[in-house]
């Protein structure tokens, strides 16, 4: 008994320091409150990274103006969904005043814009003291490969730039057979079965963009393939031409997900099972994309993980800052925007780690918004100089008049087509797959018709938009109850159509 | 004790209970019943009923929920009885080993799952190296393992609440009891069948309600095996919908009202105390000492229970030392360098003083109202008892996040809760009502286990020798639950340190975040989040071992034979 009671205390004491370690390596914080002459509270998705770059950055930019040093409070109940529930609980609290918190930043102009028009932001200073950065050859763009980046109203504007693509496993293609995806196209090729890991629209704006710049490439192409038929009228080609697009779009959207392991709204999941081989492709964000393959580059410059921008597919979005009303301190948080925006700001955007005004441990490999910081002597500091947003003309125009009143609309269907009914469109796949795609009973699985162009412009997007929220839980139940159905007897038909041939 | 006291003992925790339980879940929830024009209405609910999807993720909650409750039965049990009933090499450690399940830090617990059970992780290249996998084909254990997987998940990560519970009540037993059985000539299996397994059953039964409840409403282990067609994932994908539709609150309301119902219904049939109670016993039941093959093979066992209980632990300690894992059994080179950038982090210190400050505040409260609370229903006769019983359940059925913003919006400036708001924004008053309501069903079942155990004569002699009701219940009742009461306060301290969801939403200053909120910060550095996340998960692992040791050391024998260590 006596030896064991040493061997534990052993044990014991080496746990106990094992516990206090956190007391030998603490690093002191860079400004702490107590330390500060003023403080701005942000709330924010960004990650650990992005916010202790900004927190310096922001304080020596500051400092230099003003003398004061500024402690940056920052908020992070979660991603984009858990900051829209806080400030929504935050806001129905507020009886018209402020919430005190200053600054949104980051999440996608999805949100911002619904923000906007709820009333909860102030109007931002750097329109009218920058002019200059909204006007001009080298202007922020209002509206750029269907995205917007400002507020029309001046209530947000985007810092920085963001794209989805696609990340992909070079070990798991080989081990698949698979050339490296070039489109989306790519990715619904039957071998990815249960590999792919995709972003779920129904929980992100920009995500749902990059499903709906999917469908909006098809129609571009069924626009321009469509020829006139005898007695039809340009209008008439166009809609049908559009409809069939649409049809196309989705079909792809049914083939991929077929494929999908998952939908998940957390960003770094992606990158992550694609690193680790659970998933061979996912479409993923690009500068996720980027860290990733950074972080696993070997010796001989190769990375297992690979990312890439689809051809034709992807558009460019921006992720905003805004200032609250009420803002406890207003005119610090103008100030943090015009930082965001300033050379400084948009510089540690993509600057390598050491460089003049680039960060001080890690790279953060995002794009700036500023047209006009893309200089050869930034080019030169940059992380991703061959990365250049406004320099090639983007592949196809955005028309946002033919999928832009959809958009709701969209994520509900492809809620309802490919997550809620993901069970059963992959067992039809599994049997399509099977009996080698025998093509009637493929057409069935294509059948989209209840969600066609005309429906989801009409009667579906109505439905949605009348805010009857258990008509629109009726109609989605309708639409999922329709594809299981049709799945399902895919299942039956594919087998009874291979036997007969 | 007076009518009257228990009428006001009654009346404080259902107030207690009401105002910060109750009231918050139901301002979530009332969204879930009222349509758009303020009226009272019960479509939504329509909705979920008339969802097959809806009903198919209910169902694989519930199929979830039951089949995990019957294998963490099968490894809790054989468990308890083993180390009641023998001494056996290495008892003392592992008896200490396999608790660790408790101690698992969330988010890169799941993270350390997915690198050894992964494609490329550690198990299928130890596979591929033994030469029973090949490369070119290695099995996808997480994409096949769906439903049997999360029930394997679910019981290796909950045995322990059913085993200390087990325990507890094993430790209650009078020995003279089975030996009178014994004498009577009863086989082993008669007198476990017959008298152990009987009189145990408050402790089984107080294990198995939080086990079902637990899995049945168990969010983490889908997402980690990408089981979507589950009613807990359903609503969580609900809630963070753009769309902010109320039908993931009312599928949240069928949960409820389906946890009362299962607890109640098993409480009939279960709950029956059919041998009465056990004084408390004279003498511990004498342990006997297997030596040779036979302690070895049950050495052996609760080795194993441990090592596969312990494979998160173990792929979180493996990715917080390496530079790159994949594909290989271990990780390719090691480094200590995530540990210096996550312990070192400014975020850090601060986050354990507050940890520990919230999650024993938390258990503190606990303790007094769970004794109060299992007290009204177990010695009074007060109207009413078994609702508030049912009820006591409800904390951990409700998902995490419906509560965060319950207390959320409660707590907002002029919200009734504002005052448990400090004045520098301090959130540690709220945080620690927060985790005390969640982790109370822990303290309530175990302290309704001991004192339905307990014999109330006891009580009652010593008040008719001249001691005032309350002096009865402090210096006798209260001592003989003693065990039971330890096995739910520690088990609340850790599940309290480990809390998510409030930690999350209601630590909003990072000078307040408790440890859980700084691991999920860190996760999201750019590169490498995952390790450095993890580094600080394992020092969460070992802070949390050492203080539960520390724990069972302090209980000592005073604790009976829940931890003879």
């Amino acid at each position: 008994m006596k030896k064991f009671w040493n061997k534990r205390i052993g044990v014991i004491l080496a746990l106990v320091l094992a516990a206090v370690s956190p007391l030998i390596l603490q690093r002191p914080e860079v400004i702490s409150r107590s330390g500060a002459d003023e403080v701005l509270v942000v709330i924010t998705p960004h990650n650990e990274t992005i916010r202790s770059e900004f927190t310096e950055a922001f304080n020596s930019y500051w400092q230099k103006k003003t003398g004061k040093k500024v402690y940056v409070d920052w908020r992070t109940p979660g991603g984009t969904s858990e900051i829209r529930l806080v400030l929504d609980s935050k806001f129905a609290n507020a009886n018209g005043g402020g919430v005190g918190i200053d600054v949104f930043f980051g999440g996608g102009d999805y949100i911002f814009e619904k923000m906007a028009n709820l009333g909860r932001f102030e109007k931002l200073d750097v329109f009218s003291s920058h002019e200059n950065w909204f006007t001009g050859d080298l202007a922020i763009p209002q509206n750029y490969t269907g995205e917007s980046y400002f507020s029309k109203e001046k209530y947000w504007v985007g810092v920085c730039l963001s794209q989805f693509g696609i990340c992909y496993n070079v070990d798991n293609l080989e081990r698949l057979q698979i050339d490296p995806p070039k489109t989306w196209d790519d990715l619904s090729d039957p071998k990815y079965f249960g590999s792919i890991a995709m972003a779920d629209p129904t929980k992100s704006g920009s995500i749902a963009r990059a499903f709906e710049m999917l469908v909006q490439q098809k129609i571009h192409k069924s626009l321009a393939e469509t020829r006139r038929q005898a007695g039809e009228t340009e209008e008439m080609r166009r809609q049908r031409a559009i409809g069939y697009g649409w049809a196309n779009g989705l079909n792809l959207i049914q083939k991929i997900a077929a494929n999908a392991r998952y939908f998940t709204d957390a960003a770094t999941k992606v990158p992550h099972d694609v690193s680790q081989g659970d998933a061979a492709a996912g479409m993923c964000i690009d500068f996720y994309g980027r860290a990733y393959n950074e972080k696993l580059k070997k010796a001989d410059g190769s990375s297992r993980l690979q990312w890439i921008a689809p051809e034709g597919g992807t558009s460019l979005c921006a992720d905003p800052v805004a200032v609250f009303k009420g803002a406890p301190n207003s005119k610090l948080a103008q100030g943090f925007v015009e930082f965001l925006l300033s050379d400084e700001g948009q510089g540690l955007w993509n600057k390598r780690v050491g460089s003049e005004a680039g960060p001080s441990r890690r790279a953060l490999r995002r794009l700036p918004i500023r047209p006009s910081v893309y200089t050869p002597q930034n080019l030169a500091d940059f992380t991703d100089p061959e990365v250049k947003p406004y320099a090639a003309p983007p592949q196809f125009i955005y028309q946002p008049e033919v999928t832009g009143p959809v958009f709701g609309a969209l994520r509900y269907i492809i809620k309802s087509m490919c997550i809620d009914a993901h069970h059963e469109l992959q067992a039809a796949w599994v049997a399509l797959v099977k009996y080698d795609m025998p093509e009637m009973t493929m057409t069935r699985f294509h059948d989209v018709s209840y969600v066609s162009y005309v429906k989801a412009m009409g009667e579906i997007r109505q439905k949605l938009n009348s805010g009857n929220q258990v008509e629109s839980a009726r109609e989605a139940k309708r639409m999922t109850g329709i594809f299981r159905r049709n799945y399902k007897e895919v299942v039956g038909l594919a087998k009874e159509e291979a036997t007969k041939q | 004790m007076k009518r009257g006291k228990a009428v006001l003992i009654t009346f404080l925790v259902t107030f207690f209970f009401g105002v910060f339980f109750l009231m918050p879940v139901g301002d979530v929830l009332k969204q879930a019943f009222i349509d758009q024009e303020g009226q009272f209405s019960i479509a939504y609910l329509w909705v979920v009923f008339s969802n097959p999807i809806y009903l198919e993720g209910l169902w694989n909650a519930f199929a979830l929920g039951v089949m995990s409750t019957i294998v963490t039965f099968f490894i809790a049990l054989p468990l308890a009885l083993v180390s009641y009933r023998w001494a056996f090499p290495g008892k003392k450690w592992l008896t200490v080993l396999i608790l660790a399940p408790l101690v698992l830090p969330p988010f890169v617990g799941a993270v350390g799952v997915r690198h050894m059970l992964g494609v490329e992780g550690a198990l299928n290249a130890w596979l591929i190296d033994l030469g029973f996998m090949s490369a070119a084909a290695p099995t996808d254990w997480l994409g096949a393992g769906k439903f049997w997987g999360i029930v394997l998940m679910n019981a290796l990560h909950l045995y322990p609440i059913l085993y200390i519970n087990i325990l507890a009540a094993l430790g209650n037993l009078d020995p003279a009891m089975e030996q009178a059985a014994q004498n009577l000539g009863a086989s082993p299996w008669t007198r476990f069948k017959r008298i152990t397994m009987p009189l145990c059953m408050p402790g089984i039964f107080a294990g198995a309600a939080i086990v079902f409840i637990w899995s049945f409403t168990e969010l983490g282990v889908p997402l980690v095996f990408d089981y979507t067609r589950v009613a807990p994932v359903q609503i969580f994908d609900g809630i963070k919908d753009l769309s902010s539709n109320p039908i993931p609150y009312a599928l949240v309301a069928v949960m409820l009202a389906v946890s009362v119902l299962v607890y109640a219904v098993s409480k009939v049939i279960l709950g029956r105390n059919k041998l009465g109670f056990s004084t408390k016993p004279k003498a511990n039941l004498q342990e006997r000492k297997l030596k040779g093959l036979q302690g070895g093979l049950i050495s052996f066992g609760f080795a194993f229970v441990f090592i596969v209980a312990t494979i998160p632990h173990f792929g979180v300690f493996f990715l917080s030392v390496s530079s790159d894992w994949y594909g290989t059994i271990f990780p390719e080179s090691l480094t200590l360098q995530h540990y210096g950038e996550g312990l070192g982090h400014p975020l850090v210190l601060g986050s354990i003083k507050n940890s520990l400050l919230y999650a024993s505040g938390a258990t503190f409260l606990d303790v007094i109202l769970g004794v109060a609370i299992a007290w009204v229903i177990v010695r009074s006769k007060m109207w009413g008892r078994n609702v508030l019983d049912a009820l006591m359940m409800l904390p951990l059925a409700v998902p995490g996040l419906v509560l965060a913003f319950g207390y959320l919006s409660m707590s907002e400036n002029g919200g009734p809760f504002s005052f448990l708001i400090g004045a520098n924004g301090s959130p540690a008053l709220l945080l620690i009502v927060a985790y005390a309501v969640r982790r109370l069903p822990f303290v309530v079942r175990a302290a309704v286990a001991g004192l339905q155990q307990s014999n109330v004569e006891l009580e009652e002699a010593a008040m008719s020798m001249g001691a005032s009701p309350s002096r009865a219940f402090w210096r006798v009742g209260l001592p003989l639950i003693g065990t039971s009461l330890i096995a739910g306060a520690i088990l609340a301290f850790a599940f309290a340190m480990l809390e998510v969801s409030d930690s999350l939403i209601l630590a909003q200053q990072a000078e307040h975040y408790p440890i859980t909120k700084a691991i999920y910060a860190l996760l999201s550095t750019l590169g490498n989040g995952h390790e450095i996340a993890s580094a600080l998960g394992v020092w969460a692992m070992i802070f949390l071992g050492v203080a539960l040791v520390g724990a069972f050391a302090l209980v000592g024998k005073r604790g009976g034979n829940l931890f003879r260590f």
